[in-house]
C-alpha cells in the first residue's frame, strides 16, 4: 500500500472523530448552559482553550463572546481546526482515495458537508444549533458504522481504525479537560465542594454517551474521581482513552513491522494505569492531560517515521 | 431505400455513413437497418440515456481557462462512427510500421544520426527542436521502444481518402474517453450489439500493462509498474486513475518515489521503500526531473534521469521521444519509413509546406488564406490559422509570425474533413470528425481496434479538441456478414 494513501485514509478517519467530537463538545458546552445556575460564570472561551486555539483566537478575534467562540470552534474556514475545515478536508482525503472505499462512502461525506455548508448559519443559533450538531454527530456514527459493516478489515481498513482510535483518545482527554476546568473556575469562587459537581459530570459523561456504560459500572452517586477513571482507564468503554490505545496495538498486528508503535503504546497505557488520584480542578490534571496528547503526538510521529514516510528499502 | 436518410443533407464531403441521399455505407446499413421507423426518437432517447450514463459514471474532464478549473462532463454523442474491418486492418498495419519507423527515428536521433549522414532530413530540425534532449545522447533502449505509446491522428478528405494528420508521441491522452465511450454505448444500445459484429476495445488495459511490463531493463520477473500522474488537477487525472485502476498498478505522484544513492527508484510503500522498475509517466519531460529539467518542478523526481540513464528504470514515453512529435519532423515521416525499413508508406501524410524552406515558406504566405497554418511544436489546437476561416488581421499576424520564425511553422490545404450523422436538436445532422488511435509498441505491437473519434459539434466547425467545443463518439470497427 502506498504510503500516500495510508496517510489519506488515516487522516480521513481523524477528520471524521474530531467531527463529530468538536460536535459533542459543543454541544455539552451549550447544554451546560441551560443546567447550571446563573451564579456559575460560564466561559465560551474554555472551547478555545481546551482545543488548544488560544493563539490563533487572540489574533483573529477580540471579544469572548458566544458567537466569537463557537464561530471559531465550528465555522472558520480559516481556522485549521474548526469543525468545517475538518468536513473538508475529510471530503478532499476521500476524494482522492475514492477508488479504495465503498462508492457509498464518498456520498455519505460529500452530502454531510452540502448539509452543513447550507445550513451553517445555525451555528449562531441557540435554538437552532443543537438540532444541527446532532445531525452531524448521527451522520459520522453512520458513516464510521457503514465503514465498519462494508470494508474489507483490510490494510486500508486498519488506517482508518487507527486514525479513529489515536483522534478520539485525544478528544477524550480533552472533554475531561472541560470537565476539570469548570469544576476549578468553581473552586475559586466557592473555595468548597459544589453542589453542581454531579450535573457537570453527568452532562461530560452524556456528551461522550458514556453515561450509561458508566452507570452499569458504578452503581454510587458520580464523582469526578471516578468519571475520571473510567473516560481514562477503563479497559472496555470505547472512548476511554487506555481501551484507545489497547485498540491500536490490537489493529496494526497485521500491519508491517508494527513494533515499535506497539511497544510506545503499551508503554503509555502501563503509565496512565499508574496515575493515582489526580484532583478534579488541579492543575495536576490539567498538565496531566497536556501530558498525555502530546505523548499522542509522538506515536503520531512514529506512524509517519514507519508507514507515511519511510526511509529503509523493505 | 431507407426512411431515416431521406432527409440527410450529403453535401460535398465524404460522409463516413451514409453513401449518397439515400444508401449507407456497408459497415453502417446494419445500424440504419436497427433504427429504422421512429429511428430519430429513439436516438434522442438513446442521446440522453447516455448523458445520464455519463453523469453516473462521473466522466469528468478539466477545462483550463481564467476563471479557474471546472470539470465538465464529456460531451457525448450517441451515434457511432463506423468502419469496416477490411480497411481497418489497412490502416493499423500502417499504423504500426509509422510508430516502428518513428522509433528507429528517435534512436537514430540520440545515436548514430545515419539518417542525417545520409542527407534525408537535415540535421538542424532535430538541433533546433525545443523537444530535443541532449541528455539522451546515447541511450539504446530495450525493444528500441521510445514512443511505447502514441496517439496519431487520422482524418479523410472529400474523397475518402485516410491521412495521418499528426502522431502524438509525448503523452497522448483519450484512451480513458475511448474506453468509456464504448461502456456507455453497450448501456443505451444492447441489442444492436448483439446483432452486430463489433470488435471488442476493451483489451487496451492489459494489452498496455504487458507491453510496460515488457520494458522492464532489469532481469526481474514480476516487474512494478506505476502510473506517474501530475496529481487530480490535471485535465487527464480521471484517465490516469482509471488506466491504473484498470491495469491494477499503482497510481503515484512524484512525491510518492524516491532516487537513492544507488541510482534506483523507489516508492514510498508502507512496507518500507519498494523498487520501482517501470514508469507510465504522464507528465511531460520538463517536469519529469528537477535534478535534469526545470528546477521549479514539484511534479517530478529528483533524480529519476540519473536511473533511467543507468538502466535501472524504464519510462515510458522515454525523455526525448518528443522530439519526433514536430510537426517539420512529421513531414519527413514516409521518408524515414522508405530510409529504416525499406518499404512504401502504408498511410500518407496531409500534404505539408515547411516555412523554412524558402520556396515551401514563399507558396505559404501568397496562399495563407486557403491553408491551416500550425505551430510546429503545439498541441491541443491552439495557436492555429485556419484560412479561409480567418480575418484579414489574423493572416497579416501569422504572416508576421512566420516570417520572424519560419522553423516554427508549417502550413496544410484545408482539408474536407469527412463526417458522420449526429443527434442535432430536431433532426441528424452531418459534423466533422478525426480519429485517434492508440498505437503500442513495446516487445510487441498493437493497434486498438478503432480509436477515440473526435467531432466538432459547432456546425462547420473543423475543431474537434474538447477544450474548443469538441465531443467524441464510439468507434465502430464492423466485420461484415
Amino acid at each position: 500500500m502506498l504510503s500516500k494513501v495510508a496517510e489519506r485514509v488515516y487522516w480521513l478517519a481523524r477528520y471524521i472523530e474530531r467531527i463529530e467530537n468538536t460536535a459533542r463538545l459543543a454541544k455539552v458546552h451549550s447544554q451546560l448552559m441551560l443546567d447550571l445556575p446563573k451564579s456559575v460564570k460560564l466561559s465560551w472561551y474554555d472551547l478555545v482553550q481546551i482545543t488548544g486555539n488560544e493563539d490563533y483566537y487572540a489574533e483573529n478575534y477580540d471579544s469572548r463572546s458566544e458567537q466569537n467562540c463557537m464561530n471559531m470552534l465550528l465555522k472558520d474556514r480559516n481556522n485549521s481546526s474548526s469543525l468545517m475545515s475538518s468536513l473538508w478536508w475529510a471530503r478532499e482525503n476521500i476524494r482522492t482515495t475514492r477508488d479504495i472505499l465503498p462508492r457509498e462512502a464518498w456520498i455519505h461525506i460529500n452530502e454531510l458537508y452540502i448539509m452543513v455548508k447550507n445550513h451553517q448559519e445555525d451555528f449562531g443559533v441557540r435554538a437552532k444549533r443543537n438540532a444541527l450538531l446532532s445531525t452531524i454527530i448521527r451522520s459520522c456514527q453512520a458513516f464510521t458504522g457503514m465503514l465498519e459493516g462494508t470494508m474489507s478489515h483490510n490494510e486500508t481498513y486498519r488506517f482508518l481504525k487507527l486514525g479513529m482510535l489515536i483522534e478520539r483518545a485525544d478528544m477524550t482527554t480533552r472533554l475531561i479537560d472541560e470537565g476539570g476546568l469548570f469544576v476549578a473556575q468553581e473552586q475559586f469562587e466557592n473555595e468548597e465542594e459544589s453542589p453542581f459537581d454531579a450535573i457537570l459530570w453527568a452532562n461530560l459523561l452524556r456528551s461522550v454517551s458514556a453515561y450509561f456504560m458508566y452507570r452499569q459500572q458504578y452503581q454510587t452517586e458520580i464523582s469526578g474521581q471516578e468519571v475520571l477513571h473510567f473516560l481514562t482507564q477503563d479497559k472496555d468503554f470505547a472512548r476511554s482513552v487506555s481501551y484507545c490505545l489497547g485498540e491500536m496495538s490490537f489493529i496494526m498486528r497485521k500491519l508491517p513491522n508494527p513494533e515499535p508503535m506497539q511497544n510506545a503504546l503499551e508503554l503509555l497505557q502501563k503509565k496512565i494505569s499508574a496515575e493515582q488520584k489526580l484532583n478534579i480542578g488541579s492543575n495536576e490534571l490539567h498538565q496531566h492531560l497536556d501530558w498525555i496528547q502530546r505523548e499522542l503526538s509522538q506515536i503520531n510521529g512514529l506512524l509517519y517515521d514507519n508507514w507515511f514516510n519511510p526511509k529503509q528499502v523493505a | 431505400m431507407l426512411d431515416n436518410l431521406k432527409n440527410y443533407p450529403v453535401n460535398g464531403f465524404y460522409d463516413e455513413a451514409v453513401q449518397d441521399a439515400d444508401t449507407p455505407r456497408p459497415a453502417a446499413r446494419a445500424l440504419f437497418t436497427r433504427l429504422d421507423g421512429s429511428y430519430f426518437d429513439s436516438l434522442q432517447e438513446m442521446q440522453k440515456a447516455a448523458e445520464v450514463a455519463i453523469a453516473q459514471m462521473g466522466i469528468s474532464f478539466t477545462v483550463y481557462s481564467d476563471k479557474g478549473n471546472i470539470d465538465r462532463l464529456w460531451p457525448f454523442d450517441a451515434f457511432p462512427r463506423t468502419i469496416c474491418n477490411t480497411e481497418w486492418t489497412a490502416i493499423s498495419k500502417g499504423l504500426t510500421q509509422r510508430l516502428k519507423a518513428l522509433n528507429m527515428f528517435i534512436e537514430d536521433v540520440y545515436n548514430d544520426r545515419k539518417i542525417f549522414k545520409a542527407g534525408i532530413i537535415p540535421e538542424d530540425v532535430i538541433t533546433s527542436s525545443k523537444d530535443f534532449r541532449p541528455e539522451c545522447m546515447g541511450m539504446k533502449l530495450k525493444h528500441s521502444s521510445w514512443a511505447c505509446i502514441c496517439g496519431s491522428d487520422l482524418v479523410r478528405d472529400g474523397e475518402g481518402k485516410v491521412y495521418v494528420l499528426e502522431d502524438n508521441l509525448r503523452v497522448p491522452s483519450g484512451v480513458s474517453y475511448m474506453l468509456e465511450n464504448r461502456a456507455v454505448m453497450k448501456q443505451v444500445m444492447p441489442e444492436i450489439f448483439q446483432d452486430m459484429n463489433i470488435l471488442p476495445i476493451d483489451e487496451y488495459p492489459l494489452q498496455l500493462l504487458s507491453m510496460l511490463r515488457s520494458l522492464c531493463p532489469t532481469n526481474e520477473k514480476n516487474p512494478e509498474v506505476v502510473v506517474l500522474t501530475p496529481g487530480i488537477f490535471n485535465s487527464a487525472y480521471y484517465e490516469h486513475a482509471y488506466l491504473a485502476h484498470e491495469m491494477g498498478t499503482e497510481l503515484v505522484e512524484g512525491s510518492d518515489l524516491v532516487v537513492l544513492d544507488d541510482d534506483c527508484v523507489y516508492m514510498r510503500n508502507i512496507e518500507g521503500l519498494k523498487r520501482v522498475d517501470v514508469i507510465y509517466r504522464r507528465i511531460d519531460d520538463a517536469f519529469i526531473d528537477p535534478e535534469v529539467f526545470r528546477e521549479d518542478s514539484a511534479l517530478g523526481v529528483p533524480g529519476l534521469m540519473r536511473a533511467w540513464r543507468a538502466g535501472n528504470v524504464a519510462i515510458a514515453n522515454a525523455p526525448g521521444c518528443g522530439v519526433a512529435d514536430d510537426k517539420v519532423v512529421y513531414a519527413y515521416v514516409p521518408d524515414m519509413i522508405r530510409f529504416y525499413l525499406d518499404e512504401e508508406p502504408l498511410i500518407d501524410n496531409v500534404p505539408t509546406y515547411l516555412c523554412d524552406r524558402e520556396e515551401d515558406r514563399k507558396y505559404v504566405l501568397e496562399h495563407l488564406s486557403e491553408l491551416v497554418v500550425k505551430p510546429a511544436n503545439e498541441s491541443g489546437g491552439y495557436g492555429l490559422l485556419i484560412g479561409p476561416k480567418a480575418s484579414q488581421e489574423e493572416i497579416d499576424t501569422f504572416a508576421q509570425l512566420i516570417e520572424e520564425n519560419p522553423r516554427n511553422y508549417i502550413a496544410q490545404p484545408t482539408l474536407n474533413l469527412s463526417t458522420v450523422p449526429t443527434v442535432c436538436d430536431k433532426t441528424l445532422e452531418p459534423r466533422h470528425v478525426d480519429l485517434r488511435p492508440f498505437i503500442l509498441q513495446g516487445k510487441k505491437s498493437y493497434v486498438t481496434a478503432g480509436g477515440l473519434t473526435r467531432v466538432a459539434l459547432t456546425k462547420g466547425s473543423l475543431v474537434v479538441n474538447s477544450s474548443q467545443g469538441g465531443g467524441s463518439k464510439d468507434t465502430w470497427i464492423v466485420v461484415e456478414e
